[in-house]
Formats: structure tokens, C-alpha cells, sequence
């Protein structure tokens, strides 16, 4: 399996061919970031715009090499027993009360109070064993024997206290719990973790210090075409090069929310559906709302969607 | 290759990028799995360890370009050298070639190539006269590395003697001449002009040419040093030409500052405004007693039995300041007004809450107007609309009064920015007592040096007492300060 997973991750050629073969078109950076990821054992922190394909990347890593991705969607308040551990507090209740009877038992025969209390002792802290703790995401990553894929999605929505919480995990695959002591991943096979980041807010430079950086921007013109070929295969050739010249355009305007990759996609899959051979402006008009999510873009652009079709649709 | 990459790492800081040591560690740890060989993924590999966001990702860029091309023309050099477009280059190479004796590779293929290029009357005659002459080898080692040494031999040599004359340390481009010279005599350009003057005095025929040949030589070579010195300063010096300067333009006054340092001053702003923000946006919560949190009070006392003696509170979110702010827009003072607003609304992201006024004597909201268009414009329009007329203070107050009292709560700070110098008018200062007793902070910033606070029309004295707090104000670190206290007096 390690062997296996060697060769996949071999050289950026290989990672970006077999991520290809997956329908994740990546570039020289992205193939980089991973190579580099799992050679120097470290996090990748991945920013860029909405829809560029920061999660997809994580996923389709995993997919390629057939391990299990494991993900913690951050948000307000996320905090480590919801992505650390909890303990199974109603099952901890639960026993005690069904153990009732058998603490009698055990405590048969004890006289006076310190006596009882070393009898206890001796059955140690089975209440806090791992029996009863509660593997949220973060724990779950360290326990997979066999390496995993851990996507921290939208770090930048948790809270600041919760990236400190992470810098022990990240830093050295290991998480401490009080009462049961430290817990290594496994050293062959430590988790590839993935963070991804919307910029919302800075992320803090201690987090930062212990990532790769990675930055996905939007992909140039080629790019997004052997995209659109890779995930939306039917469109035929000269549709891709119109829409694809098309979205291009619109993100050079000034927009509240400018597409991403995955608006083309659904927009060339919404053109599919139309049975369309060429973009034309009326076409355009009424697809708008695909691409653009606010009310206020879609006005704005009416108004140049002549313009830019004409542009789309001239011969290059 | 470490030590280049720690002084690619140097260059790197002074371009503002934060590398800690950890990361150069990191990078060398990189560079071991990737290696030198595709300058590609080298590039890539050292942007995403050593540089943490798009501006740094940019300033990287540019700084890796800068800082390894020369090893690139080594590169070319090494790989067979044969076209390099380079014309001093080129020349330099004939020069080389011609000095090693024929037969020996690579000699025949970059002969042919600057033929053409530099003088060719000159390469044959030096070739007839070859014959008579072969034996003739130069003395000193600059000179023999001159004439036998490769390219990158002598790009390693001047490399080197760079470093120990620590090139890295330039400041100001007049220092130039200096580090080349320097550069020179560390690679043994005195023996090696004596050995020219001796080749020279000696005579035979074989001598000159050796001495042309040499002379040659050294007036390129010390064209090269003066390229290479030139790169260094762009690399080390620039950036920090332009801390010194930044650092000078935070001390200045703002009234002094010339239309043209507005950009610098602007991008010193935001800069400023991006550590504020960046030590402030950590949101603190404080505990408030009084609101049981029920769901966390149960599952964190199940351990005691459900016995509530840990009671859990529930958090509330410290407000972000409100702020109020009131710009004298009247010539002498529109100056301070224009980067007190700048730096506000660089802040946005930790205080959303600002609403400004401008006036000379009417008051008027320019809140929109900053929110909806650029700094450059906004400030253009409020000056046009508000910064004619001469100043009121009391007329402002009597507009703020019968306009916003009613939204000035206890969370609200206020800052008055201007002179005080009130034509003689009626102060009205009782209004900003009023104004005082009901917001949670009146701050004044004035420009002006304590001194002349009571001098002439100017009303300090009636203002002063009824503000939290009196300020000078008059350069970009007094700025930095006030903005720094508010937000933490927020807190």
C-alpha cells in the first residue's frame, strides 16, 4: 500500500496525470503542492476564490489514492468536542447505573471507606477509556492505520481560539487528551491534511508557518477549457471555446461575485440541456442567473451580454 | 546552493515578506526532495514554503526573477553556451574562446557565432598572430582566468569576491562605483593591471597582443561588475531605500507632505491599518455574569452528578467601536483631515461602524460618499463641497447637535479633528459638554503644538476641558497611536 502510494505520489508528472484520469485538471502548482505535501509531511493550506476547486482537490487526492477523506466543516463556535473528541456521556451514565449491582460486588468484603476506595482504584479510570470517548473528525484522522485524507474545510469561518487548537495536530500529528494521554498517528502513514481558506479573514501567521502555502487562482483560458472537457465532456468543441472565452470576459468586470469554475461547469451543462450549438445573445440572456448569483451582477451585465457574445463568438 | 538560498532568503525580508527560520529550514528540507534541476518546480516549491499570501506571493515572484538569473546564465553557460543574446556576453566569449587554443570544446561553436557579432577583422588578425606567439600565457591569476577560465569560473569569482566585500550591504545608488571597484580589487585587479604595464614595457610583439588582449578583458570584465553591483542594489537596496524613506514620511508632518508622496503616504496608511487590524481583529469575549448557559452548564457538571456547582456563562462578543468622526475641512488643517479619514477607512474590517462629517462651517455627512467611491474621489468631493468658507466651530456644533445627538449613545467615541481656531466666533462649548456627558469618549486632535493651543482665536481652552482626551496630532505615527488607543479602549 505505502509502496503503492510512492509511486503515485512519485513525481509532479505522475500526481498531475492521475489526478487527470480522476477529471481534476491541475497545474504545475497544485501537483507541486501535493508532491511536496506528503514528502515533507506537511499540511497544505489552500486559498483562492470560491468554486476554484479548493475542496475538490482534497477529495479527488483521496480518491486517487484510495483512502478515506475525512472532513471537519468549520464554523462560528467549532470547538474541540466537536472536532477533537467528546466523551459518551450518556453511555458513561448508562453504566454506571447498570454496573450498580457489580460496584456492590466489588466493593463486598471492604471495610471502611479507604479500603473501598483502593478497591476502586484497582479497576483504574474505566470510565475514561478510550471505550468511551467519541472520535470526532481530528481523532479519527490519527486512529486510520492505514492513512487518510483530512480536509479542514473553511478554516477561516472558525474561530481563532480553534486554529491554535490545530497547531499541535498539524505540527506534529498528535493530539493530547487529558485523560488519556497522547495520541500519535501512524508514523508511515501519517494523514494528508488539506486546509482551505476563503479569506474571509487572515489566517494567523502561526497556522501559516506550518503550512505549504498554495494559492488557487482562477485558471487562464486553456485551463478552464480542459476543464469544462474533463467534467462536461458532450459540449461540443467550438461551445467550450465560446463559453469558456465568455466567462473569461466576465470576470474582467467589475462584479459582485464573479464566476468560478463551477459556474462554468453548470453553466455548460445548463447549455447541454438546451441543446445549444452556439452561444448566442438571447441564449445568454435568459442563462444568466446560472453564472451569476446576484440580482445586481445580472443587471449590470445584461446591458453588455451583446457586446461580449459577439466577442465569444467570433472566430479566434 | 544553502548559503545562496539564504541570502535569497535575505532579500526576500527586506522585500517585506516574513520568513521565519522555521521556514528556511523548511525550504532546505524541500530543496533536498526537489532538488536544483527544474527551475520550475523550484520556484514553485520555495513560493508555497516562504511566501503566505498573494501580496507575498507576488513580491516573491518578482524577487525570485531578480535574484536567479544570473544563475540562469551560468546554467546556459554550463549547458554548451553557444547562444546567449546577450551582446556583452557574446563579446565576452570570443574573448574567452580566443584565449583557449584550438581544439578544445565548444571552442569551434560560439567562434563561429560572434564572428559575426563583434569585430571580425579583429578575431582573424588575432588568429594570424596566434601562430607566432601561442607560448605567451598571462601571470596573474585574474588574468588567467581571464583568458583560460570559463564563464561561470569567472560569474563564481565575482560572486564571490562580492560577498567579501559585502555587496549586500549597499544603500544608495552612489555607492555603486565604489562596491565595483571594491568587487575588482578583490579578484586581483592590481596584479593584474601590473602585469598589463609590464607587458606592455617589455615589448615584443607577442607581449602587446597579450596586453591588448588582457586590457580587453578587464574593461569587460569591470562592465560585468558594474551589471552585477547595479543587480545587487536592485535586490537589497531598493527595498530598503524605501523603508528609510517610509520611515521619514511616518515622522513627517502631514502638512508638509507634497502631492507627490500621496501614494507612498497612502500605501503607508493601509500598511499601518493592516497591523492594526491584524492586532485587533482577534475578537475577545468577556464573560458577562447574568445569562445562564444552560446546555454547556449540564453537560460540563455531568461529572459531578449533575450537581450544578460549575456554572457556565454565556458569552457575549465585545461590540466594535462606533465612531463619530468630525473633520475640520478648511485649508490649513484639510491635510490632517484627508489621512484621518484614509486611516479609517482602511480600518473597516475592525471598525465597520464610522460615520464621518465634514465641515468649515455647515456640517455635513460624507459617510456615503467615502463608502461608495474611492478614497481619491471622496476626498476631492468632500473638499469641494464642505472645504470653502471660514471655520465655525460653534455652527458645526449647533449642526451636530440638532442632527445626531440622538444617535450618540454611550458606545459611541467621538473625534473632532481641526485647530480650534474659531474667527473670534461663539464656542458653543456647552454643546460639547453635552456631546461629552452622553458619548463614551470625545477626543480632539489637533494639529497644532500644545503651544499655540490658547494663541489667538484658537478655543482650546474652552474645548479642552470637555473632551476625554486632547491630542497633537500632526504626522502619521500620531495617528497610528490615536487609532491604536481607540480600538483598544474599545476593548
Amino acid at each position: 500500500m505505502t509502496i503503492e502510494r510512492d509511486e503515485q505520489l512519485a513525481s509532479i508528472d505522475t500526481i498531475q496525470s492521475g489526478l487527470a484520469d480522476l477529471n481534476y485538471i491541475s497545474n504545475h502548482q497544485i501537483a507541486t503542492a501535493v508532491f511536496l505535501a506528503y514528502h515533507l509531511d506537511k499540511p497544505v493550506l489552500i486559498e483562492g476564490p470560491p468554486g476554484v476547486g479548493k475542496t475538490e482537490l482534497a477529495k479527488s487526492v483521496a480518491n486517487m489514492l484510495a483512502l478515506n477523506c475525512i472532513r471537519l466543516q468549520c464554523y462560528e463556535g467549532l470547538d474541540e468536542s466537536k472536532a477533537i473528541y467528546e466523551w459518551k456521556y450518556g453511555k458513561q451514565l448508562l453504566y454506571t447505573q447498570v454496573l450498580k449491582e457489580t460496584l456492590g460486588e466489588i466493593l463486598e468484603g471492604a471495610k471502611g471507606l479507604t479500603e473501598s476506595v483502593a478497591k476502586l482504584h484497582e479497576f483504574g479510570d474505566v470510565f475514561f477509556s478510550e471505550d468511551f470517548l467519541e472520535p470526532r473528525p481530528l481523532l479519527k484522522a490519527l486512529k486510520e492505520e492505514a492513512g487518510c485524507v483530512l480536509l479542514i474545510d473553511e478554516i477561516d469561518k472558525s474561530d481563532h481560539e480553534f486554529e491554535s487548537l490545530l497547531l499541535e495536530m498539524l505540527s506534529d500529528y498528535q493530539l493530547s487528551i487529558p485523560e488519556i494521554g497522547t495520541i500519535k498517528a501512524n508514523p508511515d502513514r501519517k494523514p494528508l491534511v488539506f486546509l482551505t481558506s476563503n479569506n474571509t479573514r487572515e489566517i494567523s501567521d502561526a497556522l501559516k508557518r506550518r503550512c505549504l502555502h498554495l494559492y488557487i487562482p482562477f485558471p487562464d483560458a486553456d485551463l478552464e477549457s480542459q476543464i469544462v472537457k474533463a467534467r462536461v465532456p458532450e459540449v461540443p468543441e467550438e461551445l467550450r471555446r465560446q463559453l469558456v472565452t465568455f466567462i473569461q470576459a466576465l470576470r474582467e468586470l467589475d462584479l459582485k461575485k464573479v464566476p468560478a469554475i463551477s459556474e462554468t461547469i453548470d453553466w455548460a451543462k445548463t447549455l447541454i440541456l438546451l441543446h445549444t450549438e452556439s452561444l448566442d445573445s438571447e441564449l445568454v440572456k435568459q442563462t444568466l442567473n446560472v453564472i451569476l448569483k446576484f440580482q445586481e451582477d445580472i443587471e449590470a451585465v445584461t446591458g453588455e451580454v451583446q457586446m461580449l457574445t459577439n466577442k465569444a463568438t467570433k472566430a479566434p | 546552493m544553502e548559503r545562496t538560498l539564504v541570502d535569497f532568503i535575505k532579500v526576500l525580508r527586506t522585500a517585506e515578506v516574513k520568513v521565519s527560520p522555521a521556514e528556511t529550514l523548511d525550504a532546505m528540507a524541500a530543496l533536498e526532495v526537489v532538488g536544483y534541476e527544474d527551475r520550475g518546480l523550484f520556484k514553485d516549491s520555495l513560493s508555497m514554503l516562504l511566501s503566505k499570501n498573494p501580496e507575498e506571493k507576488e513580491t516573491f515572484e518578482i524577487c525570485f526573477e531578480k535574484f536567479f538569473t544570473f544563475d540562469d546564465v551560468m546554467k546556459a553557460d554550463a549547458a554548451g553556451g553557444d547562444e546567449i543574446d546577450d551582446a556583452t556576453s557574446d563579446a565576452f566569449d570570443d574573448e574567452g574562446d580566443h584565449g583557449n587554443t584550438p581544439g578544445q570544446p565548444g571552442g569551434k561553436g560560439s567562434g563561429q557565432g560572434s564572428g559575426q557579432g563583434n569585430g571580425e577583422d579583429d578575431s582573424e588578425s588575432a588568429e594570424d598572430l596566434e601562430e607566432g606567439a601561442e607560448a605567451l600565457e598571462p601571470s596573474s591569476p585574474l588574468g588567467q582566468l581571464l583568458v583560460n577560465g570559463s564563464r561561470t569560473d569567472l560569474m563564481v569569482a565575482m560572486a564571490e569576491a562580492g560577498r567579501a566585500v559585502e555587496v549586500n550591504q549597499i544603500v544608495v545608488f552612489t555607492q555603486k562605483g565604489l562596491y565595483t571597484r571594491k568587487i575588482m580589487d578583490a579578484m586581483g585587479l592590481k596584479a593584474l593591471s601590473e602585469e598589463i604595464t609590464d607587458l606592455q614595457g617589455e615589448g615584443g610583439i607577442g607581449e602587446q597582443r597579450l596586453a591588448g588582449k588582457l586590457k580587453r578583458a578587464r574593461d569587460q570584465l569591470r562592465d560585468q561588475v558594474r551589471d552585477y553591483v547595479e543587480k545587487q542594489f536592485f535586490l537589497h537596496a531598493d527595498e530598503h531605500g524605501k523603508q528609510l524613506r517610509e520611515e521619514l514620511l511616518k515622522k513627517v508632518k502631514l502638512s508638509n507632505l507634497e502631492k507627490r508622496n500621496f501614494k507612498d503616504v497612502q500605501e503607508i496608511v493601509f500598511k499601518m491599518a493592516k497591523k492594526l487590524v491584524s492586532i485587533h481583529s482577534k475578537r475577545r469575549k468577556t464573560f458577562k455574569k447574568g445569562q445562564l448557559d444552560i446546555r454547556k452548564t449540564l453537560r460540563h457538571n455531568m461529572q459531578y452528578d449533575g450537581v450544578f456547582f460549575d456554572l457556565k456563562w454565556k458569552s457575549s462578543k465585545v461590540d466594535r467601536p462606533k465612531v463619530m468622526c468630525i473633520c475640520d475641512c478648511s485649508g490649513s488643517v484639510s491635510n490632517y483631515s484627508r489621512f484621518l479619514l484614509m486611516f479609517l477607512y482602511s480600518l473597516a474590517e475592525v471598525i465597520p461602524k464610522v460615520r464621518s462629517f465634514a465641515f468649515s462651517s455647515d456640517l455635513g455627512e460624507v459617510t456615503r460618499l467615502f463608502q461608495n467611491s474611492n478614497l481619491e474621489d471622496a476626498m476631492a468631493k468632500t473638499m469641494r463641497d464642505y472645504g470653502n468658507g471660514s471655520t465655525d466651530y460653534g455652527q458645526m456644533l449647533m449642526d451636530f447637535k440638532r442632527n445626531c445627538m440622538d444617535d450618540v449613545d454611550n458606545k459611541t467615541t467621538i473625534i473632532i479633528l481641526g485647530d480650534a481656531r474659531n474667527n473670534y466666533g461663539d464656542s458653543k462649548s456647552e454643546i460639547l459638554r453635552e456631546i461629552y456627558e452622553k458619548s463614551k469618549r470625545v477626543i480632539w486632535l489637533n494639529p497644532e503644538p500644545r503651544s499655540n493651543w490658547t494663541v489667538g482665536d484658537a478655543e482650546m481652552k474652552k474645548y479642552g476641558p470637555n473632551c476625554h482626551q486632547t491630542e497633537v496630532c500632526n504626522s502619521l505615527t500620531h495617528l497610528e497611536r490615536v487609532v491604536s488607543n481607540l480600538l483598544k479602549y474599545a476593548a
